[in-house]
Parts: C-alpha cells; sequence; structure tokens
C-alpha cells in the first residue's frame, strides 16, 4: 500500500508542474541553511565563518536538490525521455547518415520479417489439427518417374491398421474430382472422399453442422459433404444457411452437413469431404478387395504412448510381411517402400529446401547491412569522440554514455524495423503467392505478432550491437585525451581492423549471394530453352470433359460415351470454322500435361530380365488430328486414321521413350504392346495386344523439368471417351481464340464444365514461373547486398582517406603525385576486396552444393558462373574504390597542412 | 570526540518519525538538530540524506508538509505527523526493539555449561 502511494506520487510527479517544487525545495534548503548559520553565530562564530562552516556540514546544496529530486519522479524515465530527445536531434542534424543507416536496416529487416513469416506460416507453425504433431503421413513409393507416391490399397491400408498398433487411428481418404452443377454452370470440385473416422483422426472440429461419422460409411447411406473453410466463403461467402442444403453432384443430390475448420489438405488441395457412398466404384469390391487398386491416402495418428520411431520399425515390418505374403502385388523390380512421415514435414517437404534458401540469403542480406550500419556508426563514432569526452568530463559516467548510445541506436534501428514491417507487408503479400505453388499451407502467413517480435529482437539486437561496438573514452584516461586535443581522427588499430574486417565479411556474403542468385538465374533460363517437344507455341488448348467418370458406373457408360464423342465431333467442327485455325485436334488429356492414368506395359517377344522394374506408361488417347494440332512430330509410321474405329484392329502410337526402351535400334512399327497388370480388371481398359503404327516425339508433359515418361496412344474412337481436351492450332495469337472457343463449347455442352483453357506457352510458363521468381528474389537479394558493400568499402576507404589528409598532405608535399596516392588508397582497398573475393568464392563453393535440388542444367559449382560473379564483384569493387581515391588524389597539401 | 557513524538503512525514517512525534511539526533543520544530538553528535545529517527521506516519508503518507513562519519569524516547510505515520511508527519501532533483543541475545557474553 505504502510503495503503491509512493509510485504513485511519483509517476505523478513526472507529469506536475516541476518548477515550483524546485523553488519550494531551494527556498527549504535555503533556510535550513541560514537556521544553521544563525545557530553558528549564537555559539559565537564570526558570520563568514559560521557561514562557511554551515555549508560545509551541509554536503553540498547541489547534490542535495540532485538527491530529492532523483526522489520526487521517476529519474530513469526522465533521463531517458531526455535521450530519446537528444537522440532524435542528434539524428536530424546528421540527416545523410541517419537515412542511409534506416534505409539498409529497413530493407534488411523487411526482407527478412517478411521471409521469416512465411517460414513460420508453412514450416514450423504448429498445425491447426488438434495434437497435429502426433500426425503421420504414410506413402508408398515405387521406382520410376511420377511413382514417388503410389497410394495404398483397402487391403493394404487394413493390414497396417491391423499390424500396427502404435498408429492410434488411420485416417483414409481417396482424392477425386466431382462435377458440380449449379443453377448457371458446372464446375469441377476437387474433393476427397474420407471414411467416417477422418476428421476424429484428424484432430479437426467443425465451425458449422457436424462433420462424418463412422455411421456415413459404408454403402445404403446418405451421401453428405462437408465444405472445406476456404471453399466455403470462396463459393458461398461464408452464408451459414448451406448446411442442410441439397447440392447437385455428379447427378446426385448431396446434403452439406457442415464446414469444418482451415486446415491445409495434402497430397490435394480440397474444396469438399464426402463419404465414400457417393462413388460406386469406392465402395464396389474391386476397390475394397484389389490389393494393387491403390487410391487411398493414409493419415495416421500416434498412439498416446508411441513414438515416431516405434511406428516406423512396426510399419516396416507389417509391410515386410505383406510383401512376402501378397508376392503378386509387389513386383520386386519396381523397389515398393513404405515411409512414415511427420504430416507437417509432408505439407512442408516441397517449400523447405526454397524457403531456407530464402531465409539464408534474407539473413545474408541483414549480415550485410548490419555490418555496413555498424562501419557507418564507427566511423561516425570517431567524429564523436570529442562530444563524448566532454561529457565524460563533465561527469557522465561509461554506463550513462552507453545508455545514451544505446538510446540513439534504438531510435535509429526501431525507425528502421517500422519501415521494414512495412516492406515486410507487401513483400509477405508476394511470398504468399511463390508459397502457394509449394505448400498447402500458404493461408496459414500472417505478419503475426510472433513475427512482429521477431522483428522486434531483431532490431534491437542490432541496436545493441551498434552501441557496444562504439569505442567510449574509460574512466581515468580522460586527462590524457582532453589534454591531447581530441584531434585522434583516425581511431584505434583495433577499431580499423574491426571495419576493414566488416568490409571482407561483407564482400565475401555477396559473392556467396551473387553465385547463388546466377546459378538460379542460369537455373531458369535452361529451363525455358528446353524443348517442349511441340513444334509451335501457337497451340490452344481446353480441358473439357463430357463423360462423367466420377459415379464409376461402367455399365451406362456405353451410351454416354456415344454421345460425349458426338460432342467432341461438333465441337471440333465449329471451331475449325473460326478464322485462323489450322488444325483441330481431340484427346484424353492436353499437351504438356501428365495424364493421370497409368499401367504395366507388356510387348510381344520380350520378357523382363530378373529383377527389371516393370515398366510403365502413360495411358493417352488422341484423335486422327492431335498431333498435328498439338504440333508434336511423327517420327516414324503413321498417324491414327478416322479409319482406327471400334471395331477395327486395336492399335497405338508410342513415343520415344518407350520405343526406346522395348525396341532399341529396332523399328517399332508393327510390333505388338498391351497393357498389363491385377489393376486392368478394375477399369474398362483391356490388355489385348495392339500394333504401333506409328512413333512420336517425346514432350515435356511434367513440366519443363521432368524426365521424359513413357507414353502410349490409343485412338480416340476406340476408346471411352476418357479426360476430353481440345486441341487448337492457329496461324497466329492463339490466345485471341479463347472467347470463340469457350463459347462454342459452352453452347453445344451447356452442362459441362471447361477446366483449363491454356496456351502452350501458358502451360510452359507456369512451369518456370517458381524458378523464375526464387531467381528474381535470390538476384534481388544479391544486388541489394552488392550495393550495400560497394557503399561500404567505398566509405570506410573514403573514412580512411579523410583520416589520413594530413599524413597524405605530408607524402604530396615531400614529392609524392597525385597518381602514387591515388594507387596507395586503391591499394588499401584492393587488399580488402581480393580478400573478400577469395573468402567469397571459398563459401559459395560451399553454399551452392546445399541448393542443388532447386538447379536444373547447371552444376553447383559451374565455372561459368563463378568467374563471371567474382569478375562483376572485382568491377563494382574497384568503382567503389575509385572514388575515394580520386578524392585522395585531389587533396591539396597547402591547404592541409595549415589546417 | 565520539566516533562518526553512518545512518543506517531504513533507521532513518523510523527517527524522523520518532523527533516528529515527541517534538511535534518541525521544519528539517529542527528535524536533523534534533537527531543528532540524540545521537550525542556521532551522526551527522547532510541535507542529501535527510530531505529525499523527508520527501519519502511524504510521499508515502506518512507525514505532511506546510510552510509556516518559523520561531524568529522566518518561512519554513513544517513536517507533522499523520495517523498513518504514527501507525507505522508503531509498527517499525515495535519490529526494531524485537530485532535489537534478537541481536543482544545472539551477541551476548557466552554462560558457563556452553560448549566452548
Amino acid at each position: 500500500m505504502r510503495h503503491l502511494r509512493t509510485a504513485l506520487a511519483r509517476i505523478t510527479a513526472l507529469f506536475t508542474g516541476k518548477r515550483s517544487d524546485d523553488d519550494d525545495l531551494r527556498d527549504e534548503l535555503q533556510a535550513h541553511l541560514e537556521m544553521a548559520t544563525a545557530e553558528n553565530i549564537r555559539r559565537g562564530m564570526q558570520p563568514d565563518a559560521a557561514r562557511r562552516e554551515a555549508l560545509l556540514a551541509s554536503g553540498g546544496l547541489t547534490l542535495a536538490a540532485e538527491s530529492v529530486r532523483a526522489q520526487r519522479g521517476l529519474p530513469w524515465v526522465e533521463s531517458i525521455a531526455a535521450d530519446i530527445k537528444y537522440a532524435t536531434r542528434a539524428l536530424r542534424r546528421s540527416r545523410a547518415f541517419t537515412a542511409v543507416v534506416v534505409i539498409t536496416l529497413a530493407l534488411g529487416i523487411g526482407a527478412n520479417t517478411a521471409i521469416f513469416s512465411v517460414v513460420r506460416g508453412v514450416l514450423l507453425k504448429p498445425l491447426p489439427h488438434r495434437d497435429g504433431n502426433r500426425l503421420v503421413y504414410l506413402r508408398q513409393s515405387t521406382d520410376g518417374p511420377g511413382q514417388s507416391s503410389v497410394a495404398f490399397s483397402v487391403p493394404e491400408v487394413h493390414d497396417i491398421r491391423n499390424g500396427a498398433k502404435s498408429l492410434a487411428g488411420i485416417a483414409e481418404y481417396s482424392p477425386w474430382t466431382l462435377t458440380f452443377q449449379s443453377d448457371n454452370e458446372a464446375v469441377h470440385i476437387e474433393v476427397a472422399l474420407v471414411t467416417g473416422n477422418f476428421f476424429d483422426v484428424m484432430g479437426l472440429s467443425p465451425v458449422l453442422g457436424r462433420l462424418t461419422r463412422p455411421s456415413d460409411d459404408g454403402t445404403g447411406v446418405q451421401p453428405v459433404m462437408v465444405l472445406t473453410h476456404e471453399y466455403w466463403m470462396k463459393r458461398f461467402g461464408g452464408d451459414p444457411s448451406i448446411v442442410g442444403k441439397q447440392l447437385k453432384l455428379e447427378g446426385n443430390s448431396v446434403t452439406v452437413i457442415g464446414v469444418v475448420q482451415p486446415a491445409p489438405y495434402f497430397p490435394d488441395r480440397a474444396d469438399a469431404l464426402l463419404n465414400m457412398v457417393i462413388s460406386k466404384h469406392h465402395t464396389s469390391a474391386q476397390m475394397v478387395q484389389g490389393r494393387t487398386h491403390r487410391m487411398t491416402e493414409m493419415i495416421a495418428r500416434l498412439a498416446p504412448d508411441a513414438t515416431l520411431e516405434q511406428a516406423r520399425t512396426e510399419v516396416a515390418a507389417v509391410y515386410a510381411r505383406m510383401q512376402a505374403e501378397f508376392k503378386e502385388a509387389y513386383d520386386p523390380g519396381s523397389h515398393f517402400s513404405i515411409a512414415v512421415i511427420p504430416f507437417k514435414e509432408a505439407l512442408g517437404e516441397r517449400a523447405r529446401l526454397t524457403l531456407w534458401l530464402l531465409m539464408g540469403a534474407a539473413a545474408f542480406v541483414m549480415i550485410i547491412s548490419t555490418a555496413n550500419v555498424v562501419n557507418l556508426t564507427l566511423m561516425r563514432g570517431v567524429r564523436r569522440e570529442h562530444e563524448l569526452v566532454v561529457r565524460a568530463a563533465l561527469g557522465a559516467g561509461v554506463l550513462r554514455l552507453r545508455r545514451l548510445l544505446l538510446v540513439e541506436n534504438l531510435v535509429l534501428t526501431l525507425t528502421g524495423a517500422v519501415l521494414g514491417v512495412l516492406i515486410a507487408i507487401g513483400g509477405v503479400r508476394m511470398l504468399i503467392s511463390l508459397a502457394a505453388r509449394y505448400s498447402p499451407r500458404a493461408n496459414e502467413i500472417h505478419l503475426d505478432l510472433v513475427a512482429l517480435s521477431f522483428t522486434l529482437a531483431l532490431s534491437t539486437t542490432v541496436a545493441l550491437l551498434l552501441s557496444f561496438a562504439a569505442y567510449l573514452p574509460k574512466e581515468g584516461t580522460l586527462a590524457s585525451i582532453v589534454s591531447a586535443g581530441v584531434r585522434r581522427m583516425s581511431g584505434s588499430l583495433r577499431k580499423q581492423r574491426l571495419q576493414r574486417g566488416l568490409v571482407v565479411a561483407q564482400i565475401a556474403v555477396s559473392v556467396v549471394l551473387l553465385a547463388g542468385a546466377g546459378l538460379l538465374t542460369r537455373t531458369m533460363i535452361q529451363l525455358s530453352e528446353v524443348s517442349t517437344g511441340l513444334k509451335t507455341e501457337e497451340v490452344l488448348s481446353v480441358q473439357v470433359p463430357l463423360l462423367a467418370l466420377g459415379g464409376g458406373d461402367f455399365e451406362h457408360i456405353a451410351q454416354a460415351d456415344v454421345a460425349a464423342k458426338q460432342g467432341y465431333d461438333r465441337m471440333q467442327h465449329e471451331i475449325r470454322a473460326i478464322p485462323g485455325v489450322i488444325e483441330v485436334g481431340v484427346g484424353s488429356t492436353m499437351p504438356l500435361r501428365n495424364s493421370d492414368v497409368q499401367f504395366d506395359v507388356k510387348a510381344d517377344g520380350k520378357s523382363l530380365a530378373a529383377g527389371e522394374a516393370m515398366p510403365h506408361a502413360d495411358l493417352r488417347t488422341a484423335g486422327p488430328e492431335y498431333f498435328r494440332a498439338a504440333g508434336i512430330p511423327l517420327l516414324k509410321g503413321r498417324l491414327f486414321a478416322a479409319t482406327d474405329r471400334r471395331g477395327s484392329g486395336n492399335v497405338v502410337i508410342i513415343n520415344q521413350t518407350l520405343a526406346d526402351k522395348f525396341f532399341p535400334g529396332e523399328d517399332p512399327v508393327g510390333k505388338r504392346l498391351g497393357w498389363t497388370g491385377d489393376v486392368l480388371r478394375f477399369t474398362p481398359i483391356s490388355g489385348d495386344w495392339r500394333t504401333i503404327v506409328g512413333v512420336v516425339g517425346n514432350t515435356q508433359d511434367g513440366g519443363q523439368d521432368a524426365q521424359p515418361r513413357s507414353v502410349m496412344f490409343m485412338p480416340f474412337a476406340q476408346e471411352l471417351a476418357l479426360g476430353g481436351s481440345l486441341v487448337i492450332r492457329a496461324d497466329s495469337n492463339v490466345a485471341a481464340l479463347a472467347p470463340a472457343v469457350t463459347r462454342i463449347v459452352h453452347r453445344i455442352a451447356p452442362t459441362a464444365p471447361i477446366e483449363r483453357v491454356m496456351t502452350v506457352a501458358q502451360i510452359k510458363d507456369q512451369s518456370v514461373a517458381p524458378r523464375r521468381l526464387n531467381a528474381a528474389l535470390i538476384s534481388l537479394f544479391g544486388s541489394l547486398a552488392v550495393i550495400i558493400a560497394a557503399v561500404g568499402i567505398a566509405g570506410v576507404l573514403a573514412f580512411s582517406v579523410s583520416a589520413r589528409t594530413n599524413e597524405i598532405g605530408i607524402r604530396m608535399s615531400l614529392g609524392a603525385d597525385r597518381g602514387r596516392v591515388q594507387r596507395m588508397i586503391l591499394k588499401e582497398g584492393g587488399v580488402l576486396l581480393v580478400t573478400g573475393l577469395v573468402l567469397g568464392v571459398g563459401g559459395a563453393f560451399f553454399a551452392t552444393g546445399v541448393i542443388r535440388g532447386l538447379l536444373f542444367g547447371v552444376a553447383p559449382h559451374d565455372p561459368g558462373t563463378f568467374v563471371g560473379v567474382a569478375v562483376m564483384m572485382a568491377v563494382i569493387g574497384i568503382v567503389a574504390c575509385w572514388i575515394p581515391a580520386l578524392r585522395a588524389a585531389r587533396i591539396d597539401p597547402a591547404i592541409t597542412m595549415r589546417s | 570526540m565520539a566516533e562518526k557513524l553512518e545512518v543506517k538503512q531504513g533507521t532513518l525514517a523510523l527517527m524522523i518519525l520518532r523527533t516528529l512525534d515527541v517534538l511535534g511539526p518541525l521544519h528539517g533543520y529542527g528535524v536533523a538538530r534534533r537527531i543528532e544530538e540524540t545521537s550525542k553528535n556521532r551522526l551527522t545529517l547532510n541535507y542529501g540524506t535527510l530531505y529525499p527521506a523527508l520527501l519519502k516519508l511524504e510521499q508515502e503518507g506518512s507525514i505532511v508538509a506546510d510552510w509556516r513562519p518559523s520561531e524568529n519569524n522566518r518561512r519554513a516547510k513544517f513536517y507533522s505527523l499523520t495517523p498513518a505515520g504514527r501507525k507505522q511508527l508503531a509498527h517499525e519501532a515495535r519490529e526494531w526493539n524485537q530485532t535489537a533483543d534478537l541481536i543482544a541475545a545472539f551477541l551476548a557474553p557466552r554462560t558457563a555449561g556452553e560448549a566452548p
């Protein structure tokens, strides 16, 4: 209570009038002194002696007043306020210094805050799922392109569920695409068909309505759907009345039962989650009993007392038993394997390398800018030495001076931080779109309190660093400094060494960043120079599936297939009539896109060598005009003809990769291939022999950096009209045709969802874009670093020149000419530059190995890039040295000697 | 001359309160003189010690101050005890006595029978 009153009184005193208090105090002390003097006189002293004696006993009136004032208010608050006032005044006086420091720091802090926010949102933040760190993702993979995750079959899920006790629950889900028919349009939505325990295992709660539960499993139940939070907001504007409504999906009425909390879905985005009954296929015996029918993804929750290691061991043991028991389902040549990965890691795995690379680059920029600011502060510190010495001589302790510096540096760095946060706000917005390409958690990126605390910690650390880098006069050495006249502009040797070390570090770090930027830029160029395999870019493709397999009901599909093919015929016919169109083709998948369908392939008369992996190929269908329209070159044989119909002989066209695989050095035309494998039983595709009629060139279906895959084309007319893409070639500006084409498609098939309308140039660009952004960001950081480093080296040399003005003046008056002086300064800079370059190239040698995975078509230690980077840094460095060297050469000895 | 003593932390407040309790409202000079005299001049109070202590007691609400004419018609700031101050004095005096008894017992000369 008493303490509270005291505190209150002191805080009040901070704000209330101090002048009258001071007057009062002076009067009171004066009165005391006079009473003491009077007493002394009464004791018989002379008035003068009496006063002196009283004064002596007082212990000093000023000191006493000071102590009382300290007790009255909160002295530290008052003095810090004074420090801040002083700091801003001092900073306002040296505007150029303040501007350079604040901008440098703002760039460094901005970049770091923005990228830290992204790293945190995508990689570090706990998952929104209840106990999300207990969730693990199970992945089955085999060798070969596109086989890194082949999902699981229902029997496999059962075996793992029964065998692995360290997994408390397994959520099964199957990514699927459904057509959603609303009043005036049809769209495809990405869904996951889930088991009833899915949400319970995942630890997700509804924000509205309910989620699926085990009673929604099996057949004979109503189809129900749970909307993801994102889709609910996007499509329905967050309308709460959606719960209970019926939506038309794939011709069925499905009840919306709830909306689930925001959460990331993996491996595919999901708009809604449904129970299995919507797909006849998913509840069919084929799906439920077929061991090779792998369409199910698994996320499991670790049992309460189980560790990740236990789960891994146990799952591996179960898996080994499965492989031993069902040999036919695990072709030994394909190297089936299973992995148990923390769900959080699985979500971040594609983003991890890129993000840490960016974080590292941003940290480097921060190091360089801090080094620069330290250097600037040191130089300014030398110019301020006089001021600090005078302050010390007047009684300011080292601590007090340190605090003054700290306050000043905090004002600097916090101003930089505020600007930096503004930069970060813009940066985060841009980075979210980058992150969205790599991670399903991109919408969890926010510039939140944690990120801001990170910024605050960063700027405070820099301020502390700056304050302790500055030289302060030690007590006891004051006299010598003051009497020396305080003109020691050169500063101590130790400090000079520190400055030079910082410059060397700046150059070295810049070289590392530049090397990274160079390699990534070359990667991007290499990628865009990879041939797509198509002869032209004037190709527009439209993905418009007319035949829906979503229901999985193969019996009624024959009629629908006939109707769909008639639809495509009409579309082809009408689009061909648009002026400028050269050719229109139809096929299952648009060119440069991977086919979703892959099967094992057998060749007539060829057997696999022991241990050889079962060959796969992508299944695609194509009409007679498809290859010409897409610009895929025919290498051997013929294209499909109108006569390759149902009922005529089974024919296929294969791509170069498949031809090389089965018929190296032979002519494949006339040979026979066929699909094979247990999984064919679940599809409308037969394993009959098919005669090869032609070989076409490879195309970059999986993106510019993908390995070419084997492809087997079947005549569009001979098989079900799966997928369904139109390929349109025009003489020029094919993109302009998009609206006309869309109109025709929409008129002929008003309820069909038009999935993608893209030109080949756009598809290609989409595959290069993430790398371009990577390269652009790192290049931006690299250039920033180089600019800051150049300013750094020029600044340190300029400072050295100004410190050595006297010396240079003496040299010149003793006969050194301008050239010699200039060379002297250049040499001083050159030593720093060369040291920095050597260290930087060495550092880059190590650092670029780390980003190997992000490179394409260029080695991590590409000599061309390294030489280029070193030359560039050297040139910039020399220019930066030249400016202070010229200034040194212009020194007039007469003037400097006299001053 | 008697040995000079430093004013011990916390004891000054007690001395001031006691002085005002015994002598009634008094100015700073009077308080200082009284404390010095009571200590037989072993304590000297400079202003830098006395006045912050007075201000602190004032902030705590144990004493109040007002300006009045002094005995020789000079304006002086007189401090007087508040009821809260009187309570604090009683409380602290009791604590101090207990502490003093305790220390005295500890420092008492050894008696026979005690281990060496």
